[in-house]
């Protein structure tokens, strides 16, 4: 059963995601930050996907942090660099600014990966298409992410065809750059080929007929929908006046 | 009727030396089932193509002669607002995927969607057209996941679902086993009692001689034969064109030497043959 915060309407979602946003970048203050990462886990937690949520943040943003952290503090020289080996020194003011820095950026990277595991590309759409956004850029997104797998599947099919005629695509990173090149050649081709014959589906199906599109799954928005946006928008002005922490 | 009426249609491809199709004069009658044979190379799909307005507007090229639907000229109709009256469904079966939809059931509602069909009444006509086309285990899944034969039932039930009145098929059966290819002409037999016009391109010739109307036989870019069913494919003649003819027929003209009323279905040659029996 899907969860009750998966069917939040999006623009619901990228409310509490702005918020974020907004308080992370005003605030001076790490700790903000880490209250903001803190949420971020919270919300996963209770959408259900706290498992995947820190699969990501580690997998990707975690890297990040630990790279600018490693920088900032051991390889960018300050006024309080003290050398260690070589090129290689310690400065408290680079460990002060890499907290800053990540935090803001935990913060910030936290609540875009919630928003994207707790709303499909499908509820966006849906939200797109009933604010007016135009047919034809909601076609190109909801086309994008659904043909990169399909991309993907194409270039094995290649890289097996080319397998069964004798052409090494397995082995070392030399190995496989040889058998990558090969294969751009068809890869390409096909795609524009397919292009060409999808452009003739999507005008057997009406896509560019002057009326307007009318949609078999929609979303609708709850009244929990507008208390969120509500309790945002309090938190915000609320946040302003009593001043920036 | 004549609901399309091609006259003097010649065309040719922008980077092609000559033309694909020479001075084709053709008239599709409403509510009759047209079966398009001949060769590889023929020209039947870019007669498909002509015929649903996709030539010259998609293609460009020349295209000399008149192209009329409903007695109108076709360039004069909106390409996208004619697919609710002329379906057309390609050969290949992974392109025939709008690549913007997570299930079958939506895939078959966009063209709906497009056209502005209301979602009550969408709801309702997807719910028949997958219990019609059999889909009702594969509803939910990703059309991309789904084999050739399957996107070709689809693809087929997404153009039914706009409710055409003239359906174009281009080998809408290439990817599909006998059972399936079965199923797909005993729908073309329910759209034919609903009194659609319907253009299939196809080389199983046993199938159009049994649910074919009126044939039409191209080669290299030319009508060679065009009449019913019975008399062009019962005619050994479009043999040397490219064409073929239904084993029953063949059966007929080699082992029986009979070379008038050749049957073309398996039930004419049983009338036939338990008529000579009774004599």
């Amino acid at each position: 059963m899907a969860n009750p915060i998966d069917k939040w309407y999006p623009s619901t979602k990228l409310m509490i995601v702005l918020t974020v946003i907004i308080v992370s970048m005003f605030s001076t203050i790490p700790l903000v930050q880490y209250v903001l990462f803190g949420f971020a886990i919270l919300l996963s937690l209770c959408s259900g996907k706290i498992g995947r949520f820190l699969n990501t943040f580690f997998k990707s943003i975690f890297v990040i942090v630990l790279f600018i952290f490693l920088v900032q503090v051991f390889i960018v020289k300050n006024d309080d660099s003290q050398p260690i080996w070589w090129f290689i020194g310690y400065s408290q003011i680079g460990l002060d600014t890499s907290i800053g820095l990540a935090s803001r950026i935990v913060a910030i990277s936290s609540i875009i990966i919630w928003f994207f595991q707790v709303t499909s590309v499908k509820d966006i759409v849906a939200a797109l298409e009933k604010a007016r956004i135009p047919k034809k850029v909601t076609f190109v997104i909801s086309a994008t992410i659904q043909l990169v797998p399909q991309m993907t599947k194409l270039s094995q099919t290649i890289t097996d065809a080319q397998r069964a005629r004798g052409i090494e695509t397995e082995g070392s990173v030399l190995v496989r750059m040889k058998a990558f090149i090969p294969m751009m050649g068809p890869l390409v081709l096909t795609s524009i080929q397919q292009t060409d014959e999808r452009v003739l589906t999507l005008e057997a199906r009406g896509f560019s007929a002057p009326i307007r599109k009318t949609a078999y799954y929609s979303m609708k928005k709850t009244a929990l929908d507008y208390m969120i946006v509500i309790a945002c928008l309090l938190g915000l002005i609320a946040y302003f006046v009593g001043g920036p922490l | 009727m004549s609901i399309i009426e091609l006259k003097n249609v010649t065309y040719q491809y922008p980077l092609d030396s000559e033309a694909i199709i020479k001075e084709i004069d053709l008239s599709i009658e409403n509510g009759k089932v047209y079966g398009l044979i001949g060769n590889n190379q023929a020209g039947k799909t870019t007669l498909c193509n002509i015929m649903r307005g996709f030539i010259p507007e998609m293609f460009l090229g020349e295209l000399t002669g008149t192209v009329m639907y409903k007695e109108k000229a076709i360039q004069q109709y909106n390409i996208g607002a004619l697919a609710a009256e002329i379906g057309y469904s390609s050969q290949n079966p992974f392109t025939q995927i709008s690549g913007v939809k997570d299930t079958v059931e939506e895939e078959i509602a966009y063209g709906m969607e497009n056209i502005g069909i209301s979602p009550e009444i969408m709801e309702q006509k997807v719910q028949e057209l997958i219990e019609l086309f059999k889909l009702e285990e594969l509803k939910e899944k990703n059309p991309f996941e789904l084999s050739g034969g399957q996107k070709q039932r689809v693809a087929l039930a997404s153009i039914v679902a706009l409710d055409p009145e003239v359906v174009i098929l281009d080998e809408p059966t290439s990817q599909l086993d006998p059972q399936s290819t079965e199923e797909i002409f005993e729908i073309i037999a329910m759209l034919k009692k609903q009194g659609k016009t319907i253009i299939v391109v196809e080389h199983k010739v046993d199938l159009l001689a049994e649910y074919c109307d009126e044939i039409v036989l191209l080669e290299d870019g030319r009508i060679v034969k065009n009449g019913s069913a019975h008399q062009v494919l019962s005619d050994p003649d479009i043999l040397e064109h490219g064409g073929a003819l239904p084993q029953v027929s063949l059966f007929y003209l080699k082992h029986l030497k009979q070379n008038t009323s050749v049957p073309i279905t398996m039930a004419e040659a049983i009338r036939k043959l338990m008529g000579g029996v009774s004599q």
